[in-house]
């Protein structure tokens, strides 16, 4: 299949698509700025100097709430992206979805015993509960991801199968944990419990920020340089093997990269699906499988989808919010749908 | 003599000022969270200060009209700075934190009131509310008329009561009848019945599920019932639907099902409670003659 | 030089591999013949370096192949499954490509090889297809061109092992494929090939191993091992011996 589009011409596209994506998302909100506004405020959080006065809410609105939710909307996105590339191709399935591997499960699986054990600790102090829910989920995905890579391994050779297996129930078992909780939990836990499964970047600030955008630089800057390994992967793992890559290495890396990713996503906005699904499917049919360009280009679509998607999310019902998983799963699953029909998938 | 006139004239000139500062000071545009405490703002006359309100605070029906900021505990902080308040007033339930501080940060005070169901919390809250509105005379008699009533509804208890036992009365929050959840003991659910001269069976904390056996076990001979979907007639409907064994209760089989607006559970004391535990005493003892006219189930 | 010292692989308690001696001389094609079951995959999987023996080694150059590792390994061994798993829609020279991923030879040189192994499998008409539109054929013909291509142009040194290459090829692919081997071993590649077509490895093979029950039965020439005795004796099938009137090397025909 010659690539619908050229390699070139498609990062140039999704160049200015994320680039109108965050615009969009720094210009647009309940609070209705001037545009002029809105550019001003935002060159002066960058540090240059510009004239203007009456700034001071375009200043608070762009740089307490509109940047740090911008830039957790690119990291989330990116990473959601990346880590769906590298699931499918560690499980030679253009369908695997980084929830295949246990993360998403595990990282839900820990925040539901950070805000149950919390709650029934008669609430934690406020300074701590929003990183402790973030570690808490983290630590949740890595533990799962290690358990389904350790059950799917024997002898230091990983069976695909049996990891997609072992995903599979450790994922409903971490669903009967959660279900437990949520039976148990009175209504406030449930409440909140349910809010976060759906996901959301509402709250957004600089401090929280940071261990998801190092992940993500970390992420986007290692995977592609597996691209090669996730190609000849591709072909089946003792053929990649035959090439001279270190399989069994290879297949470690994607999978503690994507719990990182995930976990650190998850913890960071909730539980928001479809983009590692749906994005790395979508670019592929577009420029096709060859990781090196399939990387960067769904790290950039999936960045800015994401960011669509938060600008419906915050618009739609102002001044109350959708949850942004909502509003992925009605973009995604109708596409998914469709491609399914069309029989490309 | 014209020394002492013009000091006074200054006092008062200073006086004046301070109430003038002190009264542009007040909060001019309210956003409410929490079910009760939007009922106490519209009770003390603030009404017409609220700009946007949560999907709790349901009464009185105008404030429908006014634009929703979400459910209380996930705001959202730009929603509610469009709506360009001086205040947010809600619970300790308000959230998400980040959201809260962010909101703060804007320069919007922020106060939290607490949702413990008794009376000293609750002429907290009022005089609270009542300074913030600039009407701490009209606050306090708020507290004043509560507190009587209170009692008046306690005399009526030891009158009605007179010699028999209170009966055992359960509180269920539902969802379109279904997934039945039971009041505990620290809950408004179950001050409610208290007060009211019952006595409230549940031996858990908040609100739990209740397995139907457990529900056959206690079997109360009064329910009280609170839909979150459905409102009226069919609310009692649906419940014994979805729940066919609730009919082996003795509850049920007296046919003392007892509706309640689940509303007033929200956010504290509100300024129904009063009339509701009218309603809800003379439901538990229909021999005696009711506190309120309109009390009469 | 691929060579196999008293290999012997067991999988739990069966023994499905054993006595096995040889080496792959440079140049030559060897060919690896037997019914079902008589371990011609396991063969070629512990002389790949995927399955462990439980006896014996397998050495390279002199080296164990456990030693050698990945890009220099794979320069100097390629190695063509039976069947392909590829699930994506890559096009046909990307494929190929892949064989070129041990190398780096930079991109022009490398599309230049890439359309030479094509044409050496005879494929290069499908240059630019999308890969999951091949059919089976076309698909085992890319897998080989990428082989061929890992190893282009082929050298004293180098091995190539190939798992029942012609499986899924019509007649005339079925010669070209090893028309295309028996070229590539003269440019000093030594080929193992596992057939199960006795007269396809009469004719392009220098020698032959029947192997029966996961031993060797018959170790040589076409000549001295495809005779009506031992291919009764392994095949439990009556054959006829003859000479293919035009080239010599015998053909078995069955009676």
């Amino acid at each position: 299949m010659n690539p619908v589009v050229l390699p070139r011409s498609l990062f140039i596209a999704l160049g200015l698509l994320l680039a109108l994506a965050l615009l969009l998302s720094l210009a647009l909100g309940p609070v209705s700025l001037p545009l002029l506004d809105t550019c001003k405020a935002a060159l002066r959080l960058l540090g240059l100097p510009v004239a203007g006065d009456g700034l001071e809410q375009a200043e608070l609105i762009i740089g307490q709430i509109r940047m740090p939710r911008t830039l957790l909307g690119l990291a989330v996105g990116a990473v959601l992206a990346l880590s769906g590339v590298a699931m499918q191709g560690l499980f030679r399935n253009p369908l695997a979805d980084p929830g295949l591997v246990g993360v998403s499960s595990g990282a839900a699986l820990g925040a539901a015993i950070a805000i149950v054990g919390g709650a029934s600790l008669g609430g934690l102090p406020d300074a701590i509960a929003p990183y402790l829910l973030s570690a808490s989920a983290f630590a949740g995905g890595l533990v799962v991801t290690a358990l389904v890579y350790r059950l799917g391994s024997r002898n230091g050779q990983t069976s695909v199968s049996t990891m997609l297996l072992a995903g599979i129930a450790l994922t409903a078992l971490a669903g009967a944990v959660i279900g437990l909780f949520t039976y148990l939990a009175d209504d406030a836990t449930l409440r909140t419990l349910t809010f976060w499964n759906l996901g959301s970047l509402n709250g957004a600030s600089y401090t929280r920020l940071w261990p998801l955008l190092v992940v993500t630089i970390g992420v986007g800057l290692w995977l592609p340089k597996r691209a090669k390994a996730l190609n000849a992967l591709l072909l089946g793992e003792s053929e990649a093997r035959h090439l001279g890559f270190d399989v069994e290495r290879v297949k470690r890396e994607l999978v503690f990269c994507t719990a990182l990713g995930v976990g650190a996503a998850v913890a960071a906005a909730g539980m928001i699906g479809f983009i590692g699904l749906v994005v790395p499917h979508l670019v592929r049919l577009l420029v096709g499988p060859d990781h090196r360009v399939l990387l960067p280009a769904s790290a950039l679509a999936g960045a800015a989808l994401l960011l669509f998607a938060d600008v419906v999310a915050r618009l739609v019902l102002a001044p109350a919010e959708l949850p942004i998983g909502i509003v992925t799963a009605l973009i995604g699953a109708p596409f998914f749908l469709y491609l399914l029909l069309r029989g490309r998938a | 003599m014209r020394v002492t006139a013009r000091i006074a004239s200054l006092c008062c000139a200073v006086l004046l000022s301070q109430a003038v500062v002190a009264a542009d000071a007040l909060p001019q545009r309210w956003v409410s969270a929490g079910g009760s405490i939007t009922e106490w703002v519209v009770a003390l006359g603030g009404q017409n200060k609220l700009v946007g309100v949560d999907t709790t605070s349901l009464n009185p029906i105008e404030l429908k009209k006014l634009p929703s900021i979400g459910y209380q505990r996930q705001l959202a902080a730009e929603g509610i700075l469009s709506l360009k308040p001086d205040l947010l007033l809600g619970t300790e339930e308000m959230g998400p934190p980040p959201v809260i501080a962010q909101v703060k940060g804007a320069g919007v005070t922020v106060e939290s009131l607490a949702t413990k169901a008794d009376i000293a919390t609750l002429e907290h809250n009022l005089t609270r509310i009542g300074a913030l509105l600039g009407d701490e005379a009209g606050a306090a008699k708020a507290v004043a008329d509560y507190k009587q009533r209170l009692e008046q509804q306690a005399q009526w208890v030891k009158t009605a009561q007179a010699g028999k036992t209170a009966p055992t009365v359960l509180l269920l929050l539902s969802h379109a009848g279904s997934s039945p959840m039971a009041a505990g003991q620290d809950t408004i659910g179950a001050w409610l019945i208290e007060q009211a001269g019952g006595r409230s069976i549940a031996t858990h904390n908040s609100y739990k599920a209740l397995s139907t056996e457990a529900l056959l076990a206690l079997d109360p001979e009064v329910i009280i019932f609170a839909d979150r979907s459905i409102a009226g007639p069919e609310a009692k409907a649906a419940l014994l639907k979805q729940n066919p064994a609730l009919a082996a209760t003795h509850a049920a089989k007296a046919d003392r099902l007892l509706a309640l607006d689940p509303t007033v559970l929200v956010g504290g004391l509100g300024p129904r409670i009063p009339d509701t535990l009218a309603v809800l005493g003379a439901a538990f003892y229909p021999a005696a003659q009711p506190l309120t006219a309109n009390a009469k189930p | 030089m691929l060579r196999a010292d008293n290999l012997a692989v067991q999988r739990g308690d069966k023994q499905v591999l054993a006595d096995i001696d040889l080496s792959l001389q440079p140049g030559e094609v060897f060919g690896v013949l037997g019914p079902n079951g008589a371990g011609k995959s396991t063969l070629l999987d512990a002389l790949s370096g995927e399955l462990r023996p439980s006896q014996g080694q397998v050495t390279l150059d002199g080296r164990p192949l456990a030693s050698w590792t990945g890009p220099e390994r794979a320069q100097r061994l390629a190695i063509l499954p039976q069947t392909s798993t590829l699930n994506f829609a890559f096009r046909v020279e990307d494929v190929v490509g892949m064989g070129r991923l041990p190398h780096a030879t930079g991109r022009v040189r490398d599309l230049e090889i890439i359309a030479e192994a094509l044409a050496a499998a005879d494929a290069g008409h499908l240059a630019g297809r999308n890969y999951l539109e091949l059919s089976g054929g076309e698909r085992q013909r890319v897998h080989l061109a990428r082989v061929l291509a890992q190893l282009w142009p082929g050298a004293k040194g180098q091995t190539l092992l190939l798992d029942e290459p012609t499986s899924m090829l019509d007649p005339l692919h079925q010669h070209t494929t090893l028309q295309a081997t028996r070229a590539i071993a003269q440019s000093g590649v030594a080929v193992l090939v596992i057939l199960h077509d006795l007269n396809l490895a009469a004719r392009y093979c220098d020698r032959v191993l029947l192997l029966q029950n996961g031993r060797p039965h018959a170790l040589g020439t076409p000549h001295e091992v495809l005779q009506a005795e031992p291919l009764q004796a392994v095949f439990d099938l009556e054959v006829l011996v003859q000479r293919h009137p035009e080239r010599g090397h015998p053909l078995i025909i069955a009676r």
